[in-house]
């Protein structure tokens, strides 16, 4: 028999499944054209978040130590939850627009939010192979969600080509930890720390279980993928897959590490046999994102890159093994998540039907089309260049004093220059909104719902962005509880 | 028993059991036709021999001795692989199917199947699934359109039965509790037949069966009228006549299964009531499962000669639409059945 | 050589090389019909390790299920079965320094390092029965989340399928 402090304990992931079957059943029964599975899943997902967040402080392991739900796992939870809730808001005019109003959009949205959950709460490796599975097959879907869309297609087939590749490097990397460890228990590795660090196959199974998740994380070197997938994904998907798809990539990787951390911090440092590895794939990622946004005429395509870099400042918290670079990283994560999330939501607006507006010069104007929007879109992207007062800045700057308290000042200085790079090219979209005219003078008209959306992570931003020491303090809180 | 005792043993048994499944076979093709000309209202074949009972060795003479064409098109590798295939998995799948109970004999314990494997009935579920590939290799090998369609078609069949199939006998195994058909058979003894006890699905598994094994109302693969013979058009010689060997044995197979898993397999009920001694019983015994295969068999072949051939996308309807649901229905009826049991 | 090695080195020896032909070869059918050599090897590993349940459940799963559906898409689309699967040479210099690099750090690390050989366990309870207990108790939420997983992948192949109207 089950215990009910477990059932009680991943009552999250139960919601979820839950109302994978209830909204399956909503689909069947009421007309494809009323939006009830998207007010449903909506609900479903902002009511988790809601109860993830009430139980921050808990802490508690399910399933015979399969997965343990600590504070940590509940920011996951919310993260994703509220980004797919987001998302929900977003996409309900947005599948009207692009001819794909379909009730399996938000199943799938649902599944995947389960795998991300999965993947968040996991203490065994293959828990975190079925998660992962079950949140890639969700977005393969998506991805090609737009079927009649060539576009849309290819990016469905690349992904998943790459997607399975990358999946192969993982099982691999899997197997070998198996071999060389004896357990699939996450945990457990911190036991046995002292034999394993000097076993190559550990060693060689490790790597290849990181570089398989660079994929999710959209990091060199398995970043390929990223700008095709990113354009070619309709909007209100990537806006998902961006965000929420990386955190918990992020969170795997977190898990992962997290034996080595401890011990890290126990032994004062003698577990860095990860740092030069994950060092050099920020640095790559971090330049290469940054310099080849630089000739970006597309928008999403232009975002696609900054995500590569996003996601090597996120691995220079990581390349620390320091409790305060994960604090780091998980800051840096939510408030990737908000700016991204409200860039992609209002790009998901302006998109029309004929997928135009996509293109940078589109943005000439903007602020006299829709000066809500313009101005929305200006402090998102202020953010992701990482400019002061923005939460967006606060995240970068809490990774890079981890790595030079850890004795990585090279790595933060590589940050700061990959920055410097990436403002001209968010600053070029803000400075066409506002001081030079387009030719399209049309007034924007904005959906309701999806304004909402824009609305709600605005709010959330700002707050985060106000009080960010104090967003730092409860991240903290909940790292040590978790430890 | 020493290591030699059992290798002797077990070929005997294969030699006894393969010999009886030839002999069958070349008679069932003649009690096939025997029983359409009497559906038909005709005399079927009377001239070789007396009452044509030497009919089968003459066929057997007559495709030996018949030219071998490959087609030009053909891939000749997997153009003869097919045939071997296609025999190879109707023979071995005998090994598992118990045709009688364990008996003394020379001072031995002899259980009366060939192998009497723990997870019995899961080998009969692969090598069905292996049987696929004879098929579908053949109809792609061949490079000739109908057999190409008729590999085509029967691959979807054949996939799509397996999993009511599949269902079917998950069923029986909750009963039983065990997957080697010796403990299924005992476990149905006395009136409790698993066709009894879930008769949903009993017919499941039947329809189920027909569909494998490719016969009317299912035998979309071939359907002379409408691919001129299916995936074996361009076969001639031994390699047809290894086709349709196959295609009679897995007839046996799939009566003697649902002997095994539905009718009792070679139980008599309450035949330990009668008091006899436990060479007659066994006698009997093995009798019993010849008597009901037979019957089996012979329906088999009527109803072949009795209803008409279904189209494409109702096989595909009936094996999605009304088998799986029925096959999931008996499963939990099983379950239901087997708490009350116990 | 006793009994045991003889065969594992003669499924070993299956494995290999269908493998072998399955990544070389020209032909998809063929490709195929080796990589259902190379299940079949797999398959007598796990009949030699005792998992007899587990050796047939991968037949009837892999040999019975997926590659019949990969040869049923091959023939469906029958003209692939005709064409050889090109790569430029392009590409084969790159590819072929990655792979070899690899393969270097990946047969440098399996002779260079000592593998945890586990205490021989105790003989398993009766296959399937404890198989059975086990996923009904100890890995409960594995056994239901591939559900889900199976579930979504259902969902999202007939989402792919369904007609799309303008």
């Amino acid at each position: 028999m089950i215990p009910v402090q477990d059932l009680f304990a991943s009552a999250p992931l139960l919601i979820i499944g839950g109302s994978i079957l209830i909204a399956l059943i909503l689909e069947m029964v009421f007309d494809s054209q009323s939006s009830i599975v998207a007010w449903f899943s909506g609900s479903a997902l902002l009511f988790t978040a809601y109860w993830s967040l009430y139980h921050l402080y808990d802490r508690g392991f399910a399933f015979n130590n399969m997965i343990s739900i600590s504070g940590r796992t509940q920011l996951l939870f919310f993260i994703v939850n509220f980004a797919a809730a987001v998302v929900v808001m977003f996409s309900m005019d947005y599948i009207k627009k692009i001819q794909t109003n379909y009730g399996e959009f938000y199943i799938l949205l649902l599944s995947a939010v389960l795998g991300m959950m999965l993947i968040a709460a996991a203490r065994d490796m293959v828990i975190v192979f079925i998660g992962l599975e079950q949140m890639s097959i969700c977005f393969y879907v998506l991805a090609g969600f737009r079927r009649k869309n060539i576009k849309s297609n290819e990016s469905a087939i690349k992904y998943f080509l790459l997607g399975s590749f990358a999946t192969g490097f993982i099982v691999y990397g899997m197997a070998l930890l198996y071999g060389a460890s004896q357990t699939f228990s996450i945990p457990e590795y911190l036991a046995h720390v002292e034999t394993l660090k000097s076993n190559p196959i550990f060693l060689l199974g490790s790597l290849l279980f990181v570089i398989g998740f660079t994929f999710k994380i959209a990091a060199v070197p398995f970043h390929m993928w990223v700008p095709d997938v990113y354009q070619g994904a309709p909007t209100n998907v990537t806006a998902f897959m961006s965000t929420a798809g990386k955190v918990s990539g992020f969170a795997a990787l977190i898990t992962f590490l997290s034996p080595f951390i401890d011990y890290s911090a126990r032994t004062t440092g003698s577990a860095k046999f990860f740092m030069p590895f994950l060092a050099t794939l920020s640095v790559l990622s971090m330049l290469y994102g940054a310099i080849v946004a630089l000739s970006q005429s597309d928008v999403k395509r232009m975002l696609a890159y900054s995500s590569i870099a996003h996601a090597g400042y996120m691995l220079i918290g990581l390349s620390a093994l320091s409790y305060e670079g994960v604090d780091g990283v998980l800051f840096y994560l939510v408030a990737y998540t908000l700016m991204n999330l409200g860039a992609f939501g209002i790009i998901s607006i302006l998109e029309t039907q004929d997928e135009k507006m996509l293109k940078i010069e589109d943005f000439a104007g903007l602020s006299s089309r829709s000066p809500l929007l313009a101005a929305f879109l200006a402090v998102f992207l202020f953010a992701l260049a990482g400019l002061p007062p923005f939460a967006g800045f606060f995240g970068k700057y809490f990774v890079f004093v981890s790595a030079v308290e850890n004795g990585m000042t090279w790595l933060a200085i590589v940050g700061v220059i990959s920055s410097v790079i990436s403002v001209y090219f968010y600053l070029r979209i803000i400075v066409l909104m506002y001081f030079s005219k387009g030719e399209n003078t049309e007034v924007v008209s904005v959906p309701k719902s999806a304004l909402l959306g824009v609305f709600v992570v605005f709010i959330m931003f700002v707050i985060m962005s106000a009080f960010p020491q104090k967003f730092e303090g409860i991240i903290h809180t909940i790292g040590l509880l978790t430890y | 028993m020493s290591i030699l005792a059992i290798v002797l043993i077990t070929l005997v048994k294969i030699i006894i059991i393969a010999n009886v499944i030839l002999i069958t076979v070349s008679y069932l093709v003649y009690f096939e036709r025997k029983i359409s000309a009497w559906v038909q209202n005709r005399i079927g074949p009377n001239r070789v021999g007396p009452l044509g009972l030497f009919q089968p060795f003459a066929d057997v003479l007559k495709l030996m001795l018949k030219e071998d064409i490959v087609p030009d098109a053909a891939n000749k590798l997997v153009h003869t692989l097919a045939p071997v295939l296609a025999l190879i998995v109707a023979f071995t799948t005998y090994a598992v199917i118990p045709f009688g109970p364990v008996v003394t004999m020379f001072g031995y314990q002899i259980p009366l199947v060939v192998a009497d494997v723990n997870i019995g009935i899961l080998y009969v579920l692969a090598f069905t699934s292996i049987g696929v590939y004879a098929i579908t290799f053949s109809g792609w090998s061949s490079g000739s359109k109908y057999s190409l369609i008729g590999g085509i078609r029967s691959s979807a069949q054949m996939i799509s039965y397996e999993i009511s199939m599949g269902f079917s006998i998950a069923g029986v195994l909750l009963t039983a509790g065990s997957l080697r058909p010796m403990e299924i058979v005992a476990a149905q003894h006395g009136w409790m037949w698993n066709a009894v006890l879930q008769p949903i699905g009993f017919i499941t598994f039947l329809v189920s069966a027909f569909a494998e094994t490719n016969r009317l109302p299912f035998d979309l693969p071939e359907a002379e009228p409408e691919l001129v013979g299916g995936y074996h058009t361009e076969y001639s010689s031994m390699k047809f006549a290894s086709f349709f060997l196959a295609e009679y044995a897995n007839m046996i197979i799939a009566s003697a299964m649902i002997v095994t898993l539905y009718l009792g397999g070679w139980q008599v009920p309450y035949i330990e009531n009668f008091g006899l001694n436990a060479g007659i019983t066994a006698i009997m015994q093995v009798a019993a499962f010849l008597f009901k295969t037979g019957v089996l068999l012979f329906f088999f072949i009527w109803v072949r000669w009795s209803l008409p051939r279904f189209r494409y996308d109702q096989l595909m309807n009936i094996g999605w639409k009304v088998m799986f649901p029925l096959s999931l229905v008996n499963l939990i009826w099983a379950a239901i059945v087997t708490m009350l049991l116990n | 050589m006793d009994l045991y090695l003889i065969l594992f080195y003669f499924f070993a020896i299956i494995t290999l090389v269908s493998a072998f032909f399955v990544v070389t070869t020209r032909n998809v059918i063929y490709a195929a019909f080796n990589l259902m050599l190379t299940l079949f090897g797999v398959a007598g590993f796990y009949v030699l390790l005792g998992a007899d349940f587990i050796a047939i459940v991968q037949l009837i799963v892999y040999v019975g299920g997926i590659l019949i559906l990969l040869i049923f898409g091959v023939m469906l689309t029958n003209k692939i079965t005709d064409t050889d699967i090109k790569s430029g040479f392009l590409n084969r210099v790159p590819g072929l320094l990655i792979v070899g690099t690899f393969a270097g750090i990946l047969i440098g690390t399996l002779l260079k390092s000592t593998w945890r050989i586990a205490a021989p366990l105790p003989p398993p309870v009766a296959g399937l029965v404890g198989i059975g207990n086990l996923l009904m108790t100890e890995y409960t939420l594995i056994f239901e989340i591939l559900g889900a997983v199976l579930l979504i992948a259902l969902i999202g192949a007939a989402s792919i399928a369904r007609k799309q109207s303008n």
